[in-house]
């Protein structure tokens, strides 16, 4: 379903009942434009992947989205429901709160937190965060196990009590939190980077069963190329700030203009 | 009309030595990131250096000025060789190496206390002359800070612009192993920056002292205020911290003369706070 | 023995205030320093309300505290989205100008002549003081237990990724500048209420009372002592105050013509211990925590 310069309303019953729209977004860095989108609409289907070359703004995009950064210019819509809420104003837990959720490039992680208490942080919701629940402890934990137990045993973390220590097992462990917080919206940039073979599989067995099963979509952005071909159902390709061409991943991988700029001759 | 200009002239003259703390203060800011509040006793030693060589060496009080800035300077560099360098080398972060600083600053003011008493001390100075300056009396003592202080703030905004020494210090500051790689040599030139602050903090401290008074705490009470015109007046811009400087001043001066001093601080205190939320050491907003 | 019970008093009191300042700084990582602050606005409008105005002990401590907490949540709300740096001098300049305020308002507080007599609530004749004491102890033992439970909740968790890596935070949805704001308003406000009852430990209060070195003290106990760890605060407050004020104070003879020299020391060496523990023993006396699990 190419939706590359949709309109905004969402009345078709055809159409997913919930998108991300981008109007005019602009970033600037030091006199250059690193993002330049004039108009964009994201969700069309369970899992769209966004390539391109270093620099062309993937990252910053994403950002945007989810307001860990502030564009410059421009309006990013989402419509959840048919409904239409501005979130180019919001702040980066509020978008987070209406669904919209990023995984992160560069691997960040709470130092005092285990494993374990990661994932309890991100199931725990506000009627625990009070200053004065302080027995609520046990209470979580019942709620949480099922879950947590689920996601440690699929990935196979060895030591839940202990400190994610490797690249590897912090970047599932970011992943892991993003998708206990049951996101409308899951943008995943990088994610498969320091990934062993085994646990890539893993993961994008999972996104692909989520994605079917629940109300959630995926925005993928992957230097690896045939992760995005295998799970993708569109993929838009982002050249010097701007997206250029969007299809199906038989699509832009045949595309001349991609392969040019970003394929190579010793891809595909 | 008259008020204003009366406020005008006390505080270049009053204040001028502030704006020469601020001016070093913003260097180390600026070269190392953190916020180093035993500057404060940078101020109050530069103070006490040059009242010990008028008072009990018998110098004339000209003759003090140079040693004690050497001397301040001096300390400077000190602090930062066996305090800052190897706290900053073990990967102490920001906010811990204010609270290293504030001990710092504890430990020196008070070993001050010891050493030199907690009473006020004075210079021991002949009667200086008065100028009548837009109908304003301002001392010679005054008018020699004010021009040390234009003189000073020339030469550092000389040496942070034009010359060599700036740029390599914007390096430093922004991306040291960047510097590194280009060949300059980081330990000298902080060391520079640190000397050169030392004296801007000890000079200002002398013609505080001079002024009106010497006493252990003369550094730590100021030491707010520099930091805020500092942040005012943008971190590491000299220029900035002029007329944040001046600014701070005149507003002292008027709310003093209008109010009561304590006012002042407190008139002061209230815009810095509202200078951090503005200006300051803000988180990127997300 | 009266001596005793008030230098005993003391350091209980800045015990009290070094775990407040573990859960906000060892575990939320707000770095108050302006702990002098919220302590003297307590205590101040505690006896204002009390002497001045003449209202009931217990109807002063509640405006007391309330005050301090009113004051607490606007100055949170203005400084907390701000870095550690900016927190410190903000803190700071928010206990220097309460301060200057109580001296100069001196139709308020008697400016530097001295507000007082504070008495107690309560009038037990000669156990009077001691019995006081025991109610600050237990407030004390409820406060640290509190910390400790908070350790093990969703909610210490919270504020543990809060201080850790707040943006992470905020990514996964946790709206952290409010959680901040109402932790800090929370035990600064109580630090406020350790105020107001310290005026009635004091009797007697200046301005000097609301200085730098209080602040200082309780930092150098927490850090001394480790500020990531509940008991952190009382093994240094044990360790620097306990030391200095009730075994060297009151046991040492000391020459006259040096008692005097004493407080400025005590001051430089806690100078001199903050640097040495940040330099070389960053997490203090008590290190790290292990976390330990309670299940089920």
């Amino acid at each position: 379903m190419d939706n590359y310069s949709g309109s905004g309303t969402a009345t078709d019953q055809t159409l997913p009942t919930k998108k991300l729209h981008l109007k005019h977004v602009a970033k600037s860095f030091g006199g250059r434009k690193v993002v330049d989108i004039e108009d964009l609409t994201l969700g069309c289907c369970g899992i769209e992947g966004l390539i391109g070359p270093n620099g062309a703004g993937k990252t910053t995009l994403m950002s945007i989205i989810t307001h860990g950064l502030k564009s410059d210019s421009g309006e990013v819509f989402y419509y959840p429901n048919n409904c239409e809420v501005e979130i180019s104003n919001m702040r980066l837990d509020e978008i987070a709160r209406l669904g919209i959720v990023k995984t992160n490039q560069i691997i960040q992680d709470f130092a005092s937190l285990t494993i374990r208490d990661s994932l309890l942080l991100s199931l725990s919701t506000p009627k625990y965060e009070r200053f004065y629940k302080i027995f609520s402890e046990g209470a979580l934990r019942k709620e949480a196990e099922e879950e947590i137990e689920g996601y440690l045993e699929y990935f196979h973390f060895e030591n839940p009590e202990g400190y994610a220590l490797s690249a590897g097992e912090k970047k599932l462990l970011d992943i892991i939190r993003c998708l206990l917080l049951k996101p409308k919206f899951l943008l995943m940039d990088e994610p498969m980077a320091g990934l062993p073979e085994d646990q890539m599989r893993k993961v994008m067995d999972l996104m692909m069963k989520k994605t079917s099963e629940e109300d959630l979509s995926i925005l993928i952005v992957e230097h690896d190329l045939d992760v995005i071909w295998e799970v993708c159902e569109s993929v838009h390709f982002m050249a010097e700030g701007k997206v250029l061409f969007q299809g199906s991943p038989a699509e832009i991988r045949d595309h001349k203009t991609v392969v040019e700029k970003y394929l190579g001759s010793s891809h595909v | 009309m008259s008020f204003l200009t009366n406020v005008l002239v006390i505080a270049l003259t009053e204040q001028a030595p502030l704006i020469l703390a601020a001016v070093g203060f913003t260097l180390i800011f600026y070269l190392n990131g953190f916020i180093n509040v035993a500057y404060a006793e940078n101020i109050t030693l530069g103070a006490y250096f040059a009242v010990v060589f008028n008072t009990i060496m018998g110098l004339n009080f000209y003759l003090t000025i140079i040693p004690a800035a050497l001397l301040s300077g001096l300390v400077s560099v000190i602090t930062f060789l066996l305090v800052f360098r190897p706290a900053l080398k073990r990967g102490v972060g920001k906010a811990e190496m204010i609270v290293l600083s504030v001990g710092l600053s504890f430990f020196m003011r008070y070993a001050t206390k010891l050493a030199f008493g907690a009473q006020l001390r004075l210079f021991d100075i002949a009667k200086p002359s008065y100028w009548m300056v837009f109908g304003t009396g301002v001392t010679s003592y005054q008018i020699t800070a004010l021009a040390l202080v234009v003189a000073i703030a020339v030469g550092l905004y000389l040496f942070i612009y034009k010359t060599n020494y700036g740029e390599i210090m914007r390096a430093l500051a922004n991306d040291e192993n960047l510097a590194l790689v280009s060949g300059i040599n980081p330990t000298k030139v902080s060391v520079l920056i640190w000397f050169i602050a030392g004296v801007a903090g000890g000079l200002a401290g002398v013609f505080f002292g001079v002024t009106s008074f010497v006493q252990y705490i003369m550094g730590w009470d100021l030491i707010l205020i520099v930091i805020m015109i500092s942040i005012v007046g943008g971190i590491g811009n000299v220029r900035g911290a002029l007329i944040a400087g001046f600014g701070a001043g005149f507003i002292t001066v008027a709310v003093t003369l209008l109010t009561k001093p304590l006012y002042a601080q407190v008139v002061l205190l209230l815009l810095f706070i509202g200078a951090l939320k503005a200006r300051g050491l803000q988180r990127v907003r997300g | 023995m009266a001596y005793f019970i008030f230098g005993f008093s003391t350091m209980v009191m800045f015990v009290a205030l070094a775990v407040l300042l573990h859960l906000q700084f060892g575990v939320t990582g707000i770095v108050n320093f302006g702990i002098a602050g919220f302590w003297g606005l307590g205590m101040y409008s505690f006896g204002v309300f009390l002497v001045h105005f003449g209202f009931p002990y217990a109807v002063s401590l509640l405006l007391a505290t309330a005050l301090t907490g009113v004051l607490a949540f606007a100055l949170g709300w203005v400084i907390l989205d701000m870095d550690g740096q900016a927190v410190l001098v903000a803190t700071l300049a928010f206990a220097t100008i309460v301060m200057h305020l109580v001296t100069t308002e001196k139709w308020l507080t008697e400016g530097v002549k001295g507000l007082g007599t504070i008495r107690y609530p309560f009038d037990l004749g000669r156990s009077t003081e001691a019995v006081f004491l025991l109610i600050v102890v237990v407030i004390t033992i409820a406060i640290i237990l509190y910390a400790y439970k908070l350790h093990s909740a969703p909610y210490g968790r919270l504020l543990l990724a809060i201080k850790d890596n707040e943006t992470l935070a905020r990514s996964l949805s946790k709206p952290t500048f409010h959680q901040k704001l109402i932790f800090f308003t929370i035990t600064s406000t109580v630090m406020g209420f350790l105020g107001a009852l310290n005026g009635s430990i004091n009797q007697f209060l200046i301005p000097r009372m609301l200085g730098p070195g209080v602040t200082f003290t309780v930092w150098i106990a927490l850090i001394l002592g480790g500020y990531r760890r509940v008991l952190g605060g009382l093994i240094g407050a044990v360790a620097a105050i306990g030391l200095f004020d009730l075994v060297i104070e009151t046991y040492t003879p000391i020459p006259a013509a040096y008692a005097q020299m004493v407080p400025a020391i005590k001051l430089m060496l806690y100078g001199l211990t903050l640097m040495l523990v940040i330099l070389f023993r960053p997490l203090g006396i008590l290190g790290d925590r292990k976390r330990s699990y309670l299940h089920g």
